[in-house]
């Protein structure tokens, strides 16, 4: 046992400055610098890509091209820009909710588009839906009421969409995706902008 | 006030008296730094934790196999687009001790507190 409290003292500050070290390393871990508010701002122009050329151009083919482009170009820029980064668990289950609700909506696009069979109200409806549903799961998760707030979006166009004529639903799914992913996504953009650099004052500390 | 030793390069001579109930491998700083960032994380690269810890290679290298001959940490080595790539993962040992270690570190800054 130490006798002397000036040593004791000196210990206690070791082992406090032990545990802080414990506390910072395991946040520092955590931390990460990936942006995905481009990724928002990308797919809501594509959206608008998709709607425009299936519109005017008249084409099936609109929606599934536009979706495997934006998808590759998606994932071209992730891969170059989480290079390096490690992996937890939470950007998995994120990695796992858009990877499976982008293909059901690939899938969905598809065969929809492609069938003729759904009017575009249904359309419109599932689609906010499955993206108000990936939005909430991914807020839950990450304890970001701003992008649960982006899921309410996508839910009540969905339920506008259902009690909707053709015309007011296309106009409902432009808002929500100028809302739920340009505005939200150049939201993000600025935030994770805010947070990289107090981040990267913070790292100007001494580490180990 | 007596300086305090530099647990980076003194890890495993530090004041076994003072500090009775610590594991000697984990209080090393760098190594406690490393096991911390490893806890959070499924598996990282030699670089990304360099960067995290802002230590050199050598040291960094040396903490690491002195990690991994405790069992607390497994590498594996492989290589990604022809780059030789290094990653390193918490094993359930290496997990335990942690856990262990800061509950000894707990329990010593309670007795302490209470000492006074």
């Amino acid at each position: 046992m130490i006798s002397n409290p000036d040593e004791q003292e000196l210990a206690k500050q070791e082992l406090t400055a032990r545990l802080s070290l414990i506390e910072s390393m395991i946040a520092e871990g955590r931390q990460t610098t990936e942006s995905w508010g481009w990724s928002f701002v990308l797919w809501g122009i594509a959206y608008y890509v998709a709607i425009a050329w299936s519109t005017l151009g008249h084409s099936n083919f609109a929606w599934p091209v536009t979706m495997i482009g934006t998808g590759i170009l998606t994932a071209v820029i992730a891969s170059r820009m989480t290079n390096r980064q490690p992996e937890t668990t939470v950007g998995r289950a994120i990695s796992a909710i858009w990877i499976g609700v982008g293909v059901s909506l690939f899938i969905f696009c598809l065969c929809a588009s492609s069938a003729g069979r759904i009017d575009l109200q249904t359309f419109v409806a599932a689609v906010a839906a499955m993206l108000g549903a990936a939005n909430a799961i991914s807020s839950i998760i990450l304890k970001w009421k701003g992008q649960f707030a982006c899921a309410l979006i996508w839910w009540a166009s969905a339920a506008a969409s259902c009690f909707s004529t053709a015309s007011q639903s296309s106009i409902i799914f432009l808002v929500a995706i100028f809302f739920g992913q340009i505005v939200f996504g150049v939201y993000m953009m600025f935030s994770e902008s805010r947070e990289r650099r107090n981040h990267e004052s913070k790292s100007g500390a001494a580490h180990a | 006030m007596r300086p305090m030793p530099d647990p980076l390069t003194e890890p495993a001579s530090e004041s076994p008296a003072e500090l009775p109930d610590l594991n000697p491998v984990i209080h090393g700083k760098l190594r406690l730094a490393l096991l911390s960032l490893l806890s959070g994380v499924e598996e990282a690269e030699f670089t990304w934790l360099r960067a995290k810890t802002n230590s050199t290679d050598g040291n960094l290298g040396a903490q690491l196999l002195k990690l991994e001959e405790a069992g607390y940490v497994a590498v594996e080595k492989k290589f990604v687009l022809r780059k030789p790539q290094t990653l390193y993962r918490m094993t359930e040992s290496g997990r335990r001790a942690l856990t262990d270690y800061v509950q000894a570190l707990k329990q010593l800054l309670g007795s302490a507190i209470n000492a006074r």
